[in-house]
């Protein structure tokens, strides 16, 4: 109970840590930002903007207090009231905007995890049974275009093979299982291909420990091996890895979602930075923050199950 | 014990958790749609808009391929206008424009200036709302306010004192300053009429209700699908097709394979590299148009080369508009003159594009002083090499190539010229600081269909759009000059002087026309191209034959 306070805690600052880092940086990167809603709301990305207009929408939403007092205020209205703002460019709130758009993010992102979790490791551990064999080194090099092709180009040519070749799939849209199913393959492949090479190399290991050839030598038939005494103590690493390809799914999503046209928040992000929707973005990084730390926590949390010797306090 | 521990239930609990994940996505779904519901708004989701879409292919219904998201139907707040005016065709503005750009009545039968800063517009008859209510001067009236009050761009063009509802059909406006190009603002999508009750009890736009040939069904938030339907009493006449479903694209490529692969009959803009081979597709075919928009570099007049009109003429012989329009554009675009198509009533006819000249493009820079004396072919004057840096911006996909391509160009005339593709807010910045040589964007020019607004904003002197810093007095006192005659044809008069001298000047160097390519399938009919629209707009003669 005192380790899930403490992990609160440290839950909690980090967030803040996050949102304050957010605020400041999107203040130091160049271009004002009054300048850039209006451009990105009112004017039109080419034109120029008016003196008068940047007064108007500074005024508006209090840009011209010093950034401490604009931080201290968003801080105040989001822990007292539970309010992140409201956004500049889409003038609703922010929480209903990440309602929205998060549902999509959080679907494109679970469905790749599912797709690298059971493509990763089953092929890890039949990569590993076969080692050295032709269809190891097919499947190797095979990891090789995983993690080497970029996601868009990627999705591009899944999009050419089973939309318009095979016709089994829609191009773009949202809301069926069928429209998931290219997104998440085109996102997850680099996952799959990571999660699998660590699979093969820690599922060697561990077929190389003694109490491995001992449960051989009493003529356990291979996937009892596996499953029962291997797979257990060789998906430590592959947990971890799992963990840290949430990061990697969020952050590839923002292409991907925007080649098919996926309502997440990752397209949100990018727009809302170049428009410096700074509550927009806020609201964002909370939300991917949040995310990746509850995945994180989650994946703790499983280390004590596989090993008993792993103990937090 | 040996079961609770076993590995294969840990996979399971991942796998749990993901799906877990998954339907916590789907809940959460559930939730917005209830949220939504109680904002009045309605909605269809996802699926359902897909199964509906994929249903209705049959019958007379249009699913188009937009090239933005959508991200919103509010029409007078900046966001949503354009869109529910040109592409849903569910507003219409009191002016609209012929292919030539000049005005012509819409929801507005004539206008009359009556002294310097009054107008009097009088309303077309028996238009009704979608709603089932009377267009009046009332509506039109409390449609500019509220513009006025959230749009500060239409409020600044606007210029608006006050307005008077004279009686049912006439409007009186009174502008705060002489503003002859009054009506041409009001063909911009923004000032759109629309129905009181398009708002909510606490002044919240809820849904666009207008006057035009479609009118609003539902806009998923979510999916951002807009769905229009047939307006039966359209003042206009017979309305060509049943249903339209919009549904935001905004990748070029998936633009392409969404038509190649039947899920939409209209779109717009794939890579401009693969028009040909898509029109060369059975049952889809692509026309390549000009909008009324343009590619220019600015050229910094403030440093120290470019201040020399000679340097300036000479990189405008030097570039080749002709092969970029060819190679770089793939023929969407066309070698550009001036700041105006040649189609607009108002463009100065008598000049044509610069061509490519390197021979007069060598004599000028040497007369200028700038020769290649250590023969690393680029020219250089008092120790210091003719280096300059070309900023642009990736929102439009002929900006980066064009800027390779003409610094390539460039080079050959002996000007080293580095581009670099940055962020608006990074250009924007380097442009305060005045720490840049050359910008490349694409501007569009009718915005208001009126040659004052161009030429007032880039060429006058402090002139919001006058990123060169250019100031001629000449230009001055044309442009003002021309503001005040309400003649058109002697106001263009004076605007075609002001255009014949920055030909001349180069403070700008207008490289090409922007091209759209529209992609269609066959059986979409009775497509006629707007030139006045931003990008495309529908038009209510479109029907499917299928």
């Amino acid at each position: 109970m005192k380790y899930f306070l403490k992990r609160a805690a440290f839950m909690a600052l980090t967030l803040f840590a996050a949102c304050a880092l957010t605020f400041f940086l999107m203040n130091v990167i160049p271009g004002g930002t009054a300048e850039l809603i209006i451009k990105h709301t009112f004017v039109g990305l080419e034109e120029s903007v008016t003196e008068e207009q940047i007064n108007q929408i500074s005024s508006r939403y209090n840009l011209d207090d010093p950034l401490y007092l604009q931080f201290l205020r968003w801080v105040k209205e989001a822990v007292l009231r539970g309010d992140i703002g409201t956004s500049y460019v889409f003038k609703k709130p922010v929480l209903y905007l990440l309602a929205l758009r998060l549902p999509a993010t959080i679907q494109l992102a679970g469905a790749s995890m599912v797709l690298s979790v059971l493509v990763g490791v089953s092929l890890g551990i039949y990569s590993a049974l076969r080692e050295n064999r032709i269809s190891d080194h097919v499947l190797r090099i095979a990891t090789l275009f995983g993690v080497s092709m970029p996601g868009f180009w990627v999705a591009l040519i899944l999009i050419l093979i089973f939309s318009l070749k095979l016709k089994l799939v829609p191009v773009s849209g949202y809301g069926s299982l069928e429209n998931l199913l290219l997104p998440a393959a085109a996102l997850s492949l680099h996952s799959v291909a990571a999660v699998m090479r660590v699979t093969r190399t820690s599922m060697l290991e561990t077929l190389g420990q003694e109490y491995i050839r001992f449960a051989k030598a009493k003529g356990l038939p291979v996937w009892k091996i596996i499953s029962r005494h291997a797979l257990k103590n060789a998906m430590l690493p592959v947990i971890t890895v799992i963990g840290f390809q949430m990061g990697s799914l969020l952050g590839g999503a923002v292409v991907i979602e925007k080649i098919f046209a996926w309502p997440g928040i990752g397209s949100l992000l990018v727009d809302s930075i170049s428009a410096r929707d700074l509550p927009m973005v806020q609201g964002c990084v909370l939300a991917i923050v949040m995310m990746f730390l509850l995945v994180h926590f989650f994946v703790d949390m499983l280390y004590t199950h596989l090993d008993p010797r792993i103990r937090y306090g | 014990m040996k079961n609770k521990n076993s590995p294969l239930l840990i996979l399971l609990i991942i796998l749990l958790t993901c799906a877990f994940l998954v339907t916590s996505g789907c809940s959460s779904t559930e939730e917005s749609k209830a949220q939504e519901e109680v904002s009045g708004m309605e909605l269809v989701y996802g699926s359902e808009a897909t199964s509906q879409a994929d249903g209705d292919s049959e019958s007379n219904t249009l699913i188009l391929g937009e090239m933005w998201e959508i991200d919103s139907i509010n029409t007078i707040d900046g966001d949503g206008g354009t869109l529910i005016c040109e592409k849903a065709a569910v507003t219409e503005t009191l002016v609209g424009a012929n292919e030539d750009f000049s005005l012509k009545p819409r929801l507005a039968s004539s206008w009359e200036q009556l002294d310097e800063n009054t107008w009097e517009f009088r309303l077309r008859e028996n238009v009704t709302f979608h709603d089932g209510s009377p267009m009046t001067a009332n509506e039109v009236k409390f449609t500019l306010e509220k513009v006025i009050e959230v749009n500060p761009k239409v409020d600044s063009m606007l210029k608006i004192d006050s307005m008077e509802v004279v009686d049912n059909h006439t409007l009186k406006i009174k502008t705060t300053e002489i503003n002859p190009i009054l009506p041409g603002i009001l063909h911009y999508p923004d000032t759109a009429v629309i129905s009181p009750s398009s708002f909510d009890e606490a002044g919240e736009f809820v849904k666009p209700i207008g006057t035009g040939p479609y009118k609003f069904e539902s806009f998923d938030e979510q999916t951002r699908v807009l769905t229009v339907v047939k307006n039966e009493n359209w003042w206009g006449g017979e309305v060509g097709l049943d249903k339209m479903i919009l549904k935001g694209i905004p990748d070029p490529n998936t633009r392409a394979m969404a038509i190649e692969n039947g899920e939409v009959d209209f779109t717009v803009d794939v890579p401009y590299s693969e028009t040909d081979r898509i029109d060369a597709i059975e049952g889809i075919n692509v026309e390549k148009y000009k909008t009324p928009r343009v590619y220019k570099i600015d050229v910094n007049l403030k440093h120290e080369p470019l201040e020399d009109v000679r340097v300036r003429q000479a990189m405008s012989y030097a570039i080749d508009r002709a092969e970029i329009v060819e190679h770089v554009l793939y023929n969407v675009g066309e070698a550009a003159t001036g700041p105006f198509l040649p189609t607009m009533v108002w463009a100065n006819q008598s000049l044509s594009p610069y061509t490519r000249d390197l021979e007069k493009a060598d004599e000028l820079l040497t007369a200028a002083g700038w020769v290649d004396t250590d023969g690393d072919g680029i020219r250089d004057k008092d120790g210091e090499p003719l280096k300059l840096n070309m900023m642009t911006y990736s929102a439009r996909p002929g900006l980066p190539p064009m800027a390779e391509a003409m610094a390539a160009q460039l080079k050959e005339a002996g000007i080293d010229v580095e581009t670099e593709v940055m962020e608006m807010g990074s250009i924007s910045d380097r442009k305060e600081k005045g720490n840049w040589d050359l910008y490349l964007a694409a501007y569009n020019i009718a915005m208001v269909p009126d040659p004052e607004y161009i030429l007032t904003n880039w060429y006058m002197t402090g002139g919001p759009d006058n990123g060169p810093g250019y100031s001629n007095p000449e230009v001055d006192a044309l442009i003002m000059e021309a503001r005040k005659i309400t003649d058109l044809e002697e106001r263009y008069k004076k605007f075609n002087e002001v255009e014949a001298i920055v030909y001349d000047e180069q403070p700008m160097i207008i490289v090409a026309y922007y091209g759209c390519a529209i992609v269609k399938k066959d059986y979409v009919k009775g497509y006629v191209f707007d030139p006045t629209a931003h990008d495309y707009r529908i038009n209510a003669d479109m029907y499917l034959e299928k």
